[in-house]
């Protein structure tokens, strides 16, 4: 049974799933999906080529699946997917893709808080927090469980690991490998992100070598050449190793220093 | 043909021109003046004394000639001028003048981009990119071709020189001169900006002249004052040079240092 408030208007060519609410003043335009229990605020509209999923939240004036602020973009059809369960908040701003990937990525269990906004062909996981006014450049991909606090800036085609976390009202303009915290201007490694391991339950083990590899990444005087070599060599078998080296090498705009 | 959504409110009194269109939910006070072709889509509101140019594009959530923010002011009847295709995003909040008869000025073909703030009495030329989440202060001017990188605020009476470029998310407390970069905290001239300078058809012999004229403002060890005095016996006819002299000496809260 959907609940759709009598000012907002919704149209019929959209796909509504079960219990889908719609609050007052809110459009939804054509070519959009939505997933079942998914309740939409007041005042916000989502446009052609959005895919919502279950149970998401989205609150008052949101922009859902508007076009990019592109140069590239000449209104070629592209999508916007936002995971099940996701909360997205009051005035946040989500553009779909352009033609390079076709869409915009927002994972399961995300919560994205006020005046953030989220530009075209970014990639964010499973998990991710975004505080308010977090504002995220075109090409991103956030890897799943990290933290955006509040004020964060990212600049276009940054990649983010899993596991991190940047502390408030600073810009990231390099890759930030996973695992660890940063802030700080220009933006630098401080540290493992402890307090994330606990939340997580990481295994000690785990956390050890999470340290050991960190160690040779910052603590060892290598350039990040040596320490990629010297992490295949010593680590050839271990987890994190083979993850950190996995995002080293697909880096395109170099890692954070200290 | 003007196209109105049933939704919108539109005073009998503005003055719209052909093939406007207004979308839902949207409203359009009585002192508002909208040239051909432009849009406004939904949520947006058109306060007393708008006056919107050609082909512009006005996105969700906008706001348009509201009241500055600065206390106790009584409403007058000031202007808010939005020079011809100039697209608009998501929730930019643009605020009339704070003096009877005087406007606030956006150019022609200027990107703003989603959450920007244009405060009282600023001007911004031509062509210029304000990026999101940038939070321009009362009185600001931003010359022809100037990009602004996001988050950056600009304190009030601050000048932005043509073809300069901001940095993400700085701080703009002093005047930055024409054709140059400028970024770290606080904030410092960091180059000419040439590949812009080369972008808009600049010759090689001008960027050639402009390097040497700010070779003698930042790099030889004289106060502002002198190395205005050189530049002005090394290059007495050069327009260029001209734009930057007048733009030193027009600076009220002097230009950003090295």
């Amino acid at each position: 049974m959907t609940r759709i408030h009598p000012t907002a208007l919704v149209s019929k060519k959209a796909k509504l799933g079960e219990n889908v609410s719609v609050g007052s003043y809110s459009i939804i335009h054509d070519d959009v999906e939505i997933g079942n229990n998914t309740s939409i605020g007041s005042n916000s509209v989502i446009y052609n080529g959005a895919r919502i999923g279950k149970n998401v939240t989205i609150l008052n004036s949101a922009s859902v699946s508007h076009i990019p602020q592109d140069k590239k973009f000449h209104n070629e059809y592209s999508l916007l997917y936002i995971g099940d369960n996701s909360i997205i908040s009051d005035f946040t701003t989500l553009h779909r893709g352009t033609e390079v990937t076709g869409k915009t990525k927002i994972g399961k269990n995300v919560i994205i808080s006020q005046y953030s906004h989220v530009a075209h062909d970014c990639v964010i996981s499973d998990s991710v927090f975004i505080g308010s006014f977090v504002q995220i450049g075109g090409h991103v991909e956030i890897d799943e469980f990290s933290v955006l606090e509040d004020f964060t800036s990212v600049h276009q085609f940054c990649k983010l690991g899993k596991f991190i976390t940047v502390q408030t009202s600073f810009k990231v303009s390099m890759d930030i490998p996973p695992y660890v915290f940063v802030g700080g201007k220009p933006i630098r490694f401080l540290g493992l992100n402890s307090e994330l391991f606990e939340k997580h339950n990481f295994t000690q083990k785990k956390i050890d070598s999470i340290n050991l590899v960190y160690d040779t990444v910052y603590y060892s005087g290598l350039n990040f050449s040596q320490a990629k070599e010297k992490l295949k060599n010593n680590f050839p078998d271990d987890e994190v190793a083979i993850e950190v080296l996995e995002f080293l090498n697909k880096s395109t705009r170099g890692i954070v220093g200290k | 043909m003007v196209n109105i959504h049933p939704t919108a409110i539109v005073s009998s009194k503005a003055k719209l021109g052909e093939n406007v269109s207004v979308g839902a939910f949207s409203v359009i006070h009585d002192d508002v003046e909208i040239g051909d072709n432009t849009f406004i889509t939904s949520h947006s509101v058109i306060y007393n004394g708008a006056r919107i140019g050609k082909n512009c594009k006005i996105y969700q959530g906008v706001s348009i000639a509201h009241i500055p923010q600065i206390s106790n002011l009584q409403d007058v009847a000031s202007f808010a001028m939005i020079g011809e295709g100039t697209t608009i995003h998501e929730f930019v909040t643009i605020h009339k003048a704070s003096k009877e008869g005087n406007f606030t000025s956006v150019g022609k073909n200027v990107l703003l981009m989603a959450y920007a703030h244009i405060a009282h009495d600023v001007l911004i030329g031509d062509n210029c990119i304000i990026v999101n989440a940038v939070q321009i202060g009362g009185h600001v001017h931003v010359d022809d071709w100037a990009i602004i990188g996001g988050s950056t605020p600009i304190h009030q009476f601050c000048k932005v020189g043509k073809h300069a470029m901001v940095g993400a998310a700085f701080k703009v407390v002093k005047d930055v001169p024409p054709f140059v970069l400028a970024g770290e905290e606080p904030m410092r001239f960091s180059g000419l900006n040439s590949v812009g300078l080369r972008r808009r058809g600049f010759t090689p012999e001008q960027l050639d002249t402009l390097k040497k004229v700010y070779k003698i403002i930042y790099d030889s060890g004289l106060n502002v004052t002198q190395a205005k005095e050189q530049i002005k016996n090394e290059f007495p006819s050069d327009p260029l040079v001209k734009e930057v002299i007048d733009f030193i000496e027009n600076s009220k809260r002097g230009i950003i240092p090295r």
